[in-house]
């Protein structure tokens, strides 16, 4: 895949914007973000993280473990705020029972961005010799987790449609970043 | 102080709080404030301190008191930073430090009575800490505890429960709690 198909971050904080839009019942006030995005720094979207420190309309909290941000996304949804986690796949592996109950037993909307560090462009994620891209997808299904990779701008509508779809079943949803944002 | 004895005291001065109780606090608390609103935190040990702020950052304009466990803190003790760094005002951190996982059988947690939590949350960059050894002391600070700007966290010094989570299990799925709860909040928007 040629280098100028990776997707620029400002697209990827656009379609988290959009997914957030698509889901608040009215505009935020005094001084509420749009939404909060919950990280634990992954090289892989590292572009997309410097791109939101700088944005006005959302809220960047990092976070020490993925079991944390996967627990205060709960917090923040039950509170009324809209909120997705950006993190890496050893995060993923790292804080399942977390993933489990939170976002399976509580019904919590898990929404994440879930960064493919080291995965072969040119195979897919199952076929790769890495076992934490390998692995990844195969969680999800069996934790019954939906999921999808990003991998072009022409991907970009699969972030408000995972976002909308884990509020709809009460449940994560998790949007694989299959290349390095740029 | 006896911790059932420490919540009725955190109780009668909670007022609106939000109170996200975990592990042995969670059956005492049941039936001393059953309409207390809040999210109990079984199942994922070490998150009520997480799911707490997570309310605290959403309403900032209610205080959200965490009623957490040594034992508990110690499996996510990063939180202490997320928490420090996130420096929600309106976060109130209660720390039963009682030096035992109970819910398992009351094994020594590491360190046990050698660490300072109090200290710890000091160093992270919590705004306030205390620690707090009887019940008259208790009832004469929560006003402080409480009202003072966050993080607040205050290691309290108890006994072990009379009750755990596996000898009085029961409660609301967590899933009927968080959707509750929500639904509270967005009335009173």
């Amino acid at each position: 895949m040629p280098e100028n198909e990776r997707i620029p971050a400002p697209l990827i904080a656009e379609a988290l914007k959009e997914a957030f839009r698509a889901q608040r019942t009215a505009p935020p006030a005094g001084g509420e973000p749009l939404g909060w995005v919950l990280s634990v720094p992954d090289t892989h979207q590292r572009s997309l993280i410097a791109e939101l420190e700088g944005d006005a309309d959302l809220r960047l909290l990092t976070c020490s473990t993925e079991d944390e941000a996967n627990a205060i996304a709960a917090g923040l949804h039950t509170g009324g705020a809209e909120v997705a986690l950006m993190i890496q796949h050893a995060g993923l592996y790292a804080s399942v029972n977390t993933l489990r109950g939170v976002g399976l037993d509580g019904g919590a909307p898990l929404f994440a961005l879930v960064g493919l560090l080291s995965r072969e462009p040119d195979l897919e994620p199952r076929d790769s010799p890495r076992s934490m891209v390998r692995f990844a997808g195969p969680l999800m299904d069996t934790f019954g987790v939906p999921h999808a990779l990003l991998e072009t701008r022409a991907d970009l509508g699969l972030i408000p449609e995972y976002y909308a779809l884990s509020r709809e079943r009460s449940g994560p949803a998790v949007v694989f970043v299959g290349r390095e944002t740029a | 102080m006896r911790p059932e004895d420490a919540l009725r005291a955190i109780n009668e001065a909670r007022g609106e709080a939000l109170v996200v109780p975990t592990m042995t606090a969670v059956p005492a608390w049941r039936a001393i404030a059953p309409d207390a609103p809040g999210v109990a935190c079984v199942g994922f040990m070490g998150g009520a301190s997480s799911l707490g702020l997570g309310l605290a950052l959403a309403r900032p304009e209610r205080r959200v008191i965490v009623l957490d466990g040594d034992g508990s803190l110690l499996m996510q003790l990063g939180s202490l930073a997320t928490v420090a760094g996130a420096a929600p005002a309106n976060y109130t951190h209660l720390l039963f430090a009682n030096g035992v996982y109970q819910t398992s059988g009351s094994q020594a947690i590491p360190g046990a009575g050698a660490i300072d939590f109090a200290a710890m949350a000091e160093a992270a960059g919590y705004a306030f800490t205390a620690r707090i050894d009887t019940l008259e002391e208790l009832r004469i600070r929560l006003p402080e505890l409480l009202g003072v700007r966050g993080p607040v966290l205050a290691e309290l010094a108890v006994e072990e429960a009379e009750l755990t989570p596996m000898t009085a299990p029961g409660g609301d799925p967590l899933r009927v709690q968080i959707q509750r709860l929500r639904e509270r909040l967005a009335e009173e928007r």
